[in-house]
């Protein structure tokens, strides 16, 4: 356990649940909720767009954490379950015409039901077999978005209207990736509290007795089926979320933000952050969303020097995606949540090792 | 304790708080009609991805035009400054780059291809940004669906219909089409408007269409399903290089088919990978004429290729494209600021829409081309070539379905 919670004393129940428990904690959420007020004044709006689109994957990244981290249930369908929760929101919002939020919950529902549709196979299997079958989701989903013409009217994608609710209206180019941070931050947040929550819960301590040795969990009463099946509904509800934000923030649906690729970055987002992490989802979202954009700059930055650099960029970025997730699984498979706690862990001790 | 996690802390902040202040973007670009700044256009190329064997060429063309007129005095005495970038044909690759040029104060964009130019339609009209690109997908062309995309050549659905027009008259009136296709919103676009054309026009042709999978070592399995369909003609809507690998596979299973390639497998590339033998007598559907068919619009390129020491004969079609993609962008801008207007994405799109043709020396369609209030499409007159002895020689220069 982190070095935060030795020499700790708790006098009532209460104070025991707390999610934080020492100042320092606090200090840092303070901290936190400061960088997130002021990155807006501070970073022009493409550096705003990168951080809204962080907020999108930590959604997504949290809704796939609990289903792989927690639950143990591997799952490569992530980028077909934002199809659906992209494809069912612009639909709903744009040509039923619901009003967005409105939408936007139909969508994490529908999403969560396919979810649990998809994840019956969990019921009877598990690791590699699983991961296949949901495979199979990604690919089942993928060949429906592109070739049902009715979803796209014909046009192979569907244009959203620019997000509105009760009036307010997000604004042109000046201030769009500014009102969108806050409508994402908000979302965000509320999702890292929630999945933070309901692992205090009965349900969420459920999911982890199933991770950790399913049997044993049955032998004390935890119902497997309704545990399994309800961690890959709360599991696609948020990515579904994830999905139908990139619908209304891009203002743009198209299939091929939804391909296999997706599945994998956001797996490997989960592994690089830390599996099993709520934080580490959060890690993860950050350092995989920036990766690419950190190489492309550093790329042209040493254009002149190393021009090999640039010329063959995407295939650079896709060798370093790869010699990342193989230095983690080999030298810190818990991922960064785990590297930061080490780092506080070090400088609680100092000068002592342990 | 609380001390020292609380000076860690301080340091991490003031870092963040560094490497922040030094992500600020600069603006520029347009500005007002009197100044002589740059004028800043974005390009989102496809260098290395699924279709870099002929957007290599293409965005090289562009580079070149903008260095040809820069040193001609610019639009209007002022300079195009282009910033141009791989996204490898990949959509989100594409958004951010937009992000970035948007955030860079860009006036125009140049983008690639259809799936990406589709999906920042939306974008580009909402933040009111001219965009052409090496797509020519029909539903671009429509002012009320993507009020800022032009289209700078006839549409893969235009080129569709005189390739069947043409398959028609070839077939003595009856026969069967299969339409080999790339597997994404660029290879579909032309798919179903063929099949209705075929109906509307009352041909007794068989069509079929066949989606070609990517990175296919041979066709032989697709060739033999368009063979059970009796299909003597195959009409490809995909790049060079897997056109030239179906080319190949009929001449190796000796079979009698004819290729109509449309657009981005109508060129030399498709010529040189297939091999002369594997290439002749193959229709291609181009709508930019070939440096080798020397019109009045190819002055300026080779005499730019042999100032920069280079041989006009190794310079494909993709190359003018480039070329004249970029002169069509270039001209509308001068037309604005003739006009007197800020160089603003929507005086562009004004001028675009007013300024009546834009001359490409014969190189586009065999023509010029327009676009209107109405129309963003700018022309739906093709070229006609067949390969003969290595060559692309022109059969008809301008065709109109």
């Amino acid at each position: 356990m982190a070095a935060t919670s030795t020499g700790i004393h708790h006098r009532s129940y209460t104070s025991e649940l707390r999610l934080r428990a020492t100042k320092a904690e606090y200090f840092r959420l303070g901290l936190m909720t400061a960088l997130l007020l002021v990155l807006p004044f501070v970073l022009d709006n493409f550096w705003l767009s990168q951080i809204n689109l962080i907020m999108i994957a930590v959604i997504g990244a949290v809704g796939l954490n609990i289903l792989v981290g927690y639950t143990g249930q591997i799952s490569l369908g992530q980028g077909g379950f934002m199809a659906v929760g992209a494809y069912s929101s612009a639909i709903l919002s744009d040509r039923i015409g619901l009003p967005t939020p409105l939408a936007i919950i139909f969508a994490v529902l529908l999403t969560a039901a396919v979810g649990v549709f998809f994840g019956l196979p969990g019921l009877r299997l598990k690791g590699l077999y699983l991961a296949i079958a949901t495979l199979a989701s990604q690919m089942i989903i993928e060949f429906i978005i592109r070739r049902w013409s009715w979803l796209t009217e014909g046009a192979g994608y569907i244009n959203v209207d620019r997000f509105e609710f009760l009036g307010f209206q997000v604004g042109n180019r000046e201030v769009f990736e500014q009102q969108w941070y806050w409508i994402l931050t908000i979302l965000a947040v509320l999702t890292v509290i929630t999945a933070r929550n309901i692992f205090r819960t009965g349900l969420g301590r459920s999911f982890m007795a199933v991770r950790d040795q399913d049997i044993a969990a049955e032998a004390i009463g935890v119902n497997l089926t309704r545990a399994k099946l309800t961690a890959f509904a709360v599991s696609s509800g948020f990515v579904g979320l994830a999905g139908s934000l990139t619908a209304h923030y891009s203002e743009v649906v198209s299939w091929e933000k939804f391909t296999l690729d997706v599945s994998i970055l956001y797996l490997a987002m989960i592994i690089v952050g830390g599996l099993g992490s709520i934080a580490g989802a959060v890690y993860g979202a950050i350092f995989m969303t920036l990766l690419p954009e950190v190489i492309r700059r550093v790329a042209n930055a040493l254009e002149s020097s190393m021009p090999f650099l640039a010329d063959q960029l995407p295939a650079v970025q896709n060798a370093a995606f790869g010699v990342i997730i193989i230095a983690f699984l080999i030298f810190e498979p818990r991922g960064l949540d785990r590297i930061w706690q080490r780092m506080k862990d070090y400088f609680k001790y100092w000068p002592f090792r342990y | 304790m609380f001390g020292k996690s609380r000076s860690v802390a301080v340091a991490l902040a003031a870092t963040t708080a560094l490497v922040l202040s030094a992500c600020g973007g600069d603006d520029g670009g347009g500005g007002d009609a009197d100044s002589d700044e740059p004028i800043n256009i974005g390009i989102i190329a496809d260098l290395t991805g699924a279709t870099g064997d002929v957007g290599t060429p293409y965005n090289q063309g562009m580079l070149a035009y903008i260095d040809w007129r820069n040193g001609d005095g610019g639009i209007e005495g002022r300079e195009i400054a282009a910033e141009s970038n791989d996204y490898a044909y990949e959509v989100p690759q594409a958004e951010s780059l937009y992000k970035q040029y948007v955030n860079d104060g860009v006036v125009a964009i140049q983008g690639w291809g259809t799936g990406d130019t589709e999906a920042l339609s939306g974008s580009v009209a909402k933040d009111e940004l001219p965009f052409m690109s090496g797509s020519f997908a029909e539903p671009l062309t429509d002012p009320e669906e993507a009020p800022y995309n032009f289209v700078v050549a006839p549409t893969y659905s235009d080129q569709m219909r005189v390739a069947l027009n043409w398959i028609n008259e070839d077939s003595g009136g009856s026969g069967e089409v299969a339409v080999f296709h790339n597997d994404s919103p660029f290879g579909l676009a032309p798919v179903q408007d063929g099949e209705d054309w075929v109906a509307e026009k009352g041909y007794d042709l068989g069509y079929a269409a066949y989606p070609m999978p990517g990175g296919s070592a041979n066709y032989v399995g697709l060739l033999s399903q368009a063979q059970s369909q009796g299909a003597k003609y195959i009409v490809i809507q995909n790049v060079a290089s897997p056109a030239a690998l179906v080319a190949k596979d009929i001449a190796a299973q000796g079979l009698d088919m004819k290729i109509v390639c449309l657009n981005w497998c109508a060129n030399e590339l498709f010529i040189d990978s297939a091999g002369a033998e594997a290439a002749e007598g193959h229709i291609l559907i181009q709508p930019f004429a070939p440096l080798t068919a020397e019109k009045p619009g190819h002055e300026p390129i080779t005499e730019y290729l042999e100032a920069e020491g280079t041989d006009p004969e190794t310079i494909g079609t993709s190359y003018v494209q480039g070329w004249y993609a970029m002169h069509a962008m270039a001209e509308g801008m001068e037309a604005t600021l003739v006009e007197g207007n800020d160089l603003s994405g929507a005086s562009i799109k004004e001028a675009l829409e007013t300024m009546g043709p834009i001359d490409t020396g014969e190189v586009i369609g065999g023509g010029s081309l327009e676009f209107s209030a109405d129309s963003h499409r700018g022309t739906s007159s093709t070229g006609v070539y067949q390969a003969q002895d290595g060559k692309m020689v022109e059969l008809e220069a301008s065709a109109t379905p």
